[in-house]
């Protein structure tokens, strides 16, 4: 089983997804982001897809769901580094995920939680 | 004219996996854009998912090169053994789900394709979709 590694910085907690999960490793890996934003009160989580060639309606579901369940423990979710191909493929396929709040890069990102004025989008 | 054909067996959920990888390997042999190959890509997925969460012993996929009048396109089948689609007309619809997802996967197909053809009955579905490759 893949196991995705989560660093802490700063407050913020980040993760690269790079392959396709099984149901499987999506499970441990919600469990092990949430258990660890429990501890760390973490100010925020960001998920990089960057090199993510693939975003379909399973991969789509579980980082609709992991917003949900992050923003409800208190934090932010930001996901960065969607591909042109793959967003264009998302809006064609009806997924919008439009409650996810998505940055161009993981520094945008960064920045965006760690600059002390920042507005939610 | 045919030429290049793969056939990848769904039965465990790795396999969805391998369909994706057999799927990105034949569509860059045919040297197409980033988004036609992402775009069938995402269509292998979602027919692999749904022959593994829904099909009863799991289904095949098959993809061909073909060329008609001069253009390449990328041809996929899926075929599973039953239970069959109660009501095409539901699964087609954005939303619908019965099994907790998004509900976005045939209706994507559908969409993402050029020609989407289903058919289904108790003793099996089989879904054929064709795209041109640019």
């Amino acid at each position: 089983m893949k196991k995705i590694p989560i660093l802490y910085l700063n407050s913020i907690l980040i993760a690269s997804i790079q392959t396709e999960l099984t149901d499987e490793e999506v499970l441990s890996f919600q469990s092990e982001l949430l258990k660890k934003n429990n501890k760390l009160m973490a100010k925020g989580v960001i998920i990089d897809v960057s090199t993510l060639d693939v975003i379909d309606s399973y991969m789509a579901k579980v980082l609709g769901d992991l917003t949900t369940m992050v923003k409800l423990q208190g934090s932010a979710f930001l996901l960065c580094g969607v591909k042109p191909a793959v967003s264009s493929t998302l809006v064609d396929m009806g997924m919008m995920l439009t409650k996810i709040d998505t940055f161009l890069s993981l520094e945008k990102a960064f920045n965006f939680l760690t600059s002390n004025d920042r507005k939610f989008q | 004219m045919t030429r290049l054909m793969t056939a990848i067996t769904i039965k465990k959920e790795w396999h969805i996996a391998k369909a994706r990888g057999e799927t990105k390997k034949l569509m860059m042999s045919v040297g197409c854009s980033a988004t036609c190959l992402t775009e069938v890509v995402t269509c292998v997925s979602e027919l692999a998912y749904n022959l593994f969460f829904h099909a009863l012993e799991g289904g095949v996929i098959e993809m061909s090169i073909v060329e008609p009048d001069g253009m390449v396109g990328i041809k996929v089948a899926s075929y599973d053994k039953g239970p069959g689609i109660k009501s095409v007309t539901d699964a087609l619809e954005d939303g619908f789900s019965t099994n907790g997802g998004l509900g976005g996967g045939l209706p994507g197909v559908k969409r993402l394709m050029d020609n989407f053809q289903i058919s289904t009955s108790e003793t099996g579905t089989s879904i054929t979709c064709f795209k041109r490759c640019v």
